[in-house]
This record gives C-alpha cells, structure tokens and sequence, in this order.
C-alpha cells in the first residue's frame, strides 16, 4: 500500500506473543494513518470500562502516510490510549525520528496490549522483534537509559522510553525520545509503565512505496522550497516557540502565578531572545524539518544540559511558579525530562499546590517541611522529584490536580486549572472567550495544540461571544489535528505560513489517492466524533459539565496584568458551549446525535 | 523619509496582499500599525536589520521593518 509501511505489529506484553498483519486497506481509506489509527483501535479493541492501567488497556503507536518521507517535518508520531489521569481519550504527538524508523521497519502501527510479570524492552531491528530483559534500566533516568541503548545498539536506533515517573505509574508520565522529545500529555507514558515496558528500540532498513516518485518529488521540494523561502524563518528558527513568550506576557496570556493573572512583572527574564542569549548552545531539529524549533541549551549554574525549555514549560515551570530565572526554569526542565513526567501537568500540580501553600490550605507539615512559596526555585526541583517517585506531598499531587483539589477542598478545586482532569496548557484565558472555548471541548482535556484561537480573540474581539468564534474553533479542531493523521508537524504551515495546499499534490503522489483539505477536515470531523463518543462510552453520566473551565476564568479576575478585572461570564460560558454543541450537532449535553453519527458514518461505533 | 513594513503572510490581508508596504519614517511601529489597521497586539515579532526591536521603535529613514504576528498558533 503507497506511503505506507504495510503492517500492523502486535505486541502482547503478558505472553511475549508477537506477531504482524497487514496494514487493512479500508482502516487507511477511512482513518488515514497516526491519530486515525489510534483512535479508531482504542474504540474498537479497549472494551469498555477498562482499567487505564490494567490488561484491557492497550497503547497504540501509529505512524501516517507522510511520516519517514521527504516532507517537511515528517516525523510525528501518535501515542493513543484510555488515559489514566483523565479515564477518557489521550491522543499525545511526538517529534524525532521514531516514526521514520517504524516505517523503514515496514510498521505503521505498534499495538501494545497484556501486562509483562518483569520489566523488559521492546527491540525491533527490520524482522527481528523480540521482548528483552530490563531489570538493569528500571528505576534509571530517560538520559542514561537513552544513552546506553543508544551506545548498545548504535546511533541510528531509534529509543522511545519512560522514566521512573512512569514506572512509579503518575498519571501523567511522559514517553520520551531523542534525549528531549516527549508524547507528554495524558499518561501515555503512565500505560507503558503499567506494563512494565521501559523502552522501545527500533530500527528498519526498508523503503517506502510511493506512487509517483518524480510526482513526490516535486511536491517535496515545493514544500521545502515555501519554508527556505518564508519570510521569518530565520527568527523561527533562532526562537523557536519562545517567540510567543513575551506575546503572551503583553496580551495576557503567559500563566502567572498558577494562572491567577496573565501577566508576569518579571517576565522579561524569560523571553525568547533573553533565553536564546544566556543558555541556547545550539538549534535541535526533528526527521525532514527545515526549521528546527528545538533549543539545545546549558545552564551554567546547574550544570545541566536540555533541549528546551520550550514555551509551554517556561510558562507552566516559570511565570506559573513565579520563578523568572531561566536557568532554573531549564533545569527544572530536565528534571521532569530525566524523571518522565510531563512538564505542563507537572507545572500546574505544583502552582495549586504552592497556592494552597500561600492560602494556608497547606503549611509545612503537609509540605514535607518545604517552604512552598511562589518563586521557590529549590522546593520546586525538590517537589518534581516527589511526584515522580511518589514521596510525601508527591503522592498527592502525583494524583493530578482534579483528584487532588478533590481530596483537599477547602476552595482549592476553585483553582484547580484543569478540563476534564487535565491540567491546563500555558495560555491563560480569562478574557479570551476562543480559546477557552477551545480548551473545553478539547478532545484530550485542557491542551492547546488542537484549536489555537486566541490570536482570533484578538482579531475580531476578545470578550465576543459570537458564532465566528465558534465555527473558527470546530475548523480548527477538524483540520490541525490532521497532521498528527498524516505524520507530520503543524508549525510549518503554523509559523512559516506555508501554503497548506502545497501538502495535496504531496499526499496524493505518495497514496495515489487524491485528498483536498476538504477531504481531510471531513476525515478530521470523523475523528472528532469518535473520541466524543469515546469519552460518553467510557464515563457513565459524561455531559456538558465535563467541557466547563476552571472556575478561576469565570469568577477570578486577575489583580494586575494584561487582563487586570477581566472575565468571562459564566453565562457567556454557556452561551459559548450552545453555539458548539449546535454547530457540531451535537445534544444540547454534549454528544453527537443520531443523525450526526449517521452523517459521519459512525452508527457501528454506537455501543 | 520612508521605510518599508514587510508583515508575515497572515497579515498581508491588511495590505490588499501585498509584500510589503511604504510608510512614513519618525513614527512608532505601534503607531504606524493602527495606521495600517494592523491591532499591535496581533504582533509578536518586530525586527529591523535582523535586531529584535520594541512596538515603540521609532522607525527611521530606510528601515525595513518585518512585522510577525502567530496567527496559526503553537
């Protein structure tokens, strides 16, 4: 099959049973690759009401069509599971070069499934796969793990792998990759863990079909071509996504003080081209990219060495704790990176943690004895830690902080910044009706990458409560998650502004199948409606109070900042999630209706 | 005393899509970009000569002033 590495491996932990099929013709007509095959699996094989982290659950590993090919970027890879911090849909995209090499192993998705009685690793090297012995990397840190499977095997292996977080089983551990790159959201690395799989090390040496070469081509170098050529490629690359730190900081949008305003007094600390010029050693790129995002930096001060940080984790492990140094904000970095656990989620447990501090909801005897202040560099290198091996205080913010505020109360689930029990991402949103929108239907829980509207909230106004704001994030839901289906990266089109019409000629000569972003947004639709019905299967009573914010953004105006007395009415909330729900035709509590299912082809998915 | 403002694509809409646009010199990026009925707020990135430069850069004779503002998101 043209862009495709041909087959499905599975992977039953519990049994070493391991074996590949054919990659179905008509799942690939219909899911495409990636997010697609992943969300299509879950459904289909996680039965329903299974343990996160029991046998039932299963992770699946899906490459797309562009993935390992000469497109811009191709190198994203999709992690799909039931998600052990939200019990719902956890789709998490991963950079690097993983993805390229499933393809050269001739695999398009990676299905793992059963629980191993030790802990092993997963070795595909072209047509040998088997399950190794990990006793000797349990317990270790991603860094050292990586490097010795690395000097194993040899640099053109390819490792994804957890750390002790996962294995200590936190609901949000990470996978991580390439000494960096991480699948961070939504305990994927959490699911590898319980099944007691360290790492995956994979490596192919095949070629993949494609149906007109000299077609493929020239549609490669027409997409290479519009990146060398966009105007701020150069600031681009030299920033990467810290571009927008001091953006967000002068709209607002930079979380201060677990997400009590918008705007950071000491942000200027933290800004790209401050970043660039006191720790940045070098420009880190992923498979095919023109335009490497990833910052290779060194923190003199605390000898440490990271790629990042990147914007999401100086806003959630810097302004979000009120720490404005970036040498700490990069260490605290390599902490979460080295303990496998993710940065955003990670940021946010202990800005409420360090709220309940400052409100007296917590006092050192529920600290471990930390003075767990904002802006306390030293505590939160120290609570990092707790949480991904579950010591003291830890323990509880190990839980996520939904489960937490939950057990705790005292008012703390007032600001407890979380959708659907994930933790929110770095863009604060009490006077950005878009983009709160955006985080809460988001499909995974409070995360930005699917519909990144705030720009729009500035566009057309940002305390608008309107149509166009609504129809511009279902567009933005349908089709930028379409490059976690095809493979590839958003951000060519999302910073270079590469035409995305350049993608079609693309897509279709390495298919043959001919797909407009029409075509694909209707696919991406399709998806949308599948994870909904995904989280209606899994959590009985699921309906509209799932898609409400933290209360912070409707009850909680910022004392300074940007956005100083700003908010969103809590019945513009409302409002906002009528307009979506009637526009995606859905009930008015949230799920797709009968004739929606039927128009998406998905009455066989109906439980 | 003109300059050029060279915005990203995204922006070109202001600008009946064009490259770029002639402006007059001695004001402020900020004040030149309500001119252009370009929101400042829209913007992240001001660089001139390949220096990172404030909204309130006084633009000068000659400059090419390239305007990014992250329309796509991250």
């Amino acid at each position: 099959m043209n862009g495709y590495g041909g087959s499905i491996l599975r992977v039953d932990l519990a049994t070493g049973n391991i074996y590949k099929k054919p990659t179905p013709v008509k799942l690939a007509q219909d899911f495409i690759g990636g997010r697609g095959f992943g969300a299509y699996y879950l459904f289909k094989e996680v039965p329903q009401g299974a343990d996160p982290l029991g046998p039932e659950n299963k992770l699946f590993i899906s490459s797309g069509p562009l993935s390992g090919l000469m497109i811009p970027g191709a190198g994203k890879c999709d992690f799909t599971t039931k998600s052990p911090l939200t019990g719902g849909y956890a789709s998490a995209s991963m950079g690097g070069h993983f993805t390229a090499e499933m393809k050269y192993a001739g695999i398009d998705s990676i299905i793992l499934e059963g629980i191993s009685s030790k802990p092993v690793y997963l070795l595909i090297d072209n047509e040998t796969i088997e399950l190794r012995d990990a006793s000797n990397y349990w317990g270790k840190g991603t860094i050292a793990v990586e490097k010795e499977l690395k000097e194993k095997f040899g640099e053109e292996y390819q490792v994804a792998l957890i750390g002790p977080g996962g294995e200590n089983l936190v609901p949000y551990a990470c996978i991580n990759h390439d000494f960096g790159r991480q699948a961070g959201r939504g305990g994927v690395g959490t699911v590898m863990g319980a099944k007691k799989l360290k790492a995956i090390v994979i490596h192919g040496t095949r070629s993949i079909p494609v149906a007109d070469v000299k077609a493929y081509r020239t549609a490669g170098r027409a997409l290479y071509k519009a990146c060398k050529e966009a105007d701020f490629l150069s600031e681009w690359t030299r920033y990467g996504t810290t571009v927008v730190t001091s953006w967000c900081d002068e709209v607002g949008a930079l979380p201060t003080r677990n997400f009590s305003a918008g705007s950071y007094e000491d942000g200027k600390n933290l800004y790209g081209p401050v970043m660039r010029e006191k720790i940045v050693i070098t420009d880190k790129g992923c498979f095919g990219c023109p335009s490497p995002c990833g910052k290779y930096s060194r923190s003199k001060k605390y000898g440490s060495y990271v790629e990042g940080p990147e914007y999401e984790t100086i806003g959630l492990m810097g302004s979000n704790l009120g720490i404005s140094d970036i040498e700490a904000v990069a260490h605290a970095n390599l902490l979460a990176d080295d303990l496998g656990i993710d940065s955003i989620s990670t940021g946010n447990a202990i800005g409420w943690a360090m709220e309940c501090y400052e409100k007296g909801i917590f006092n050192k005897s529920d600290t471990d004895g930390l003075d767990l202040k904002f802006g306390n560099i030293e505590a939160t290198f120290e609570m990092i830690s707790k949480i991904a091996r579950k010591e003291g205080l830890g323990v509880l913010l190990a839980e996520g902080v939904k489960k937490a505020s939950k057990k705790v109360g005292k008012g703390s689930e007032k600001f407890a910044i979380h959708v659907k029990g994930m933790e929110q991402s770095a863009y604060a949103t009490h006077n950005a009706t878009a983009m709160l929108l955006a985080y809460m239907t988001c499909d995974v829980g409070a995360h930005h990458n699917r519909s990144w509207a705030i720009t729009y909230d500035l566009q057309v106004g940002r305390d608008l409560v309107v149509p166009e704001k609504v129809a511009r994030v279902i567009w933005l839901q349908n089709f930028r998650p379409m490059f976690d289906v095809l493979g590839g990266c958003r951000l060519q089109w999302v910073e270079l502004g590469i035409d995305r019409d350049l993608y079609v000629p693309a897509l279709e000569a390495i298919t043959g199948i001919h797909r407009t972003w029409d075509d694909l947004e209707k696919v991406g639709e399709r998806i949308w409606n599948l994870t909904r019905l995904f989280w209606a299967r899994e959590n009985p009573g699921f309906d509209r109070q799932w898609d409400l914010p933290a209360p912070r953004f409707y009850e909680d105006a910022p004392r300074s900042g940007a956005t100083k007395g700003q908010i969103t009415k809590f019945e513009d909330v409302n409002t906002l999630l009528d307009m979506y729900y009637e526009q995606r035709g859905w009930t008015n509590n949230g799920l797709p209706s009968p004739e929606k299912l039927k128009l998406m082809n998905l009455t066989e998915f109906l439980v | 005393m003109t300059a050029i403002i060279r915005p990203t694509s995204a922006l070109r809409v202001y600008i009946d899509g064009k490259d770029e646009v002639i402006v007059e010199s001695g004001k402020t990026v900020r004040e030149t970009l309500v001119t252009l009925k370009i929101k400042p707020e829209l913007i992240a990135l001001v660089v001139v000569a390949g220096e990172i430069k404030p909204k309130d850069y006084i633009i000068q004779e000659g400059d090419i002033v390239k305007v990014l503002a992250v329309i796509g998101g991250g």
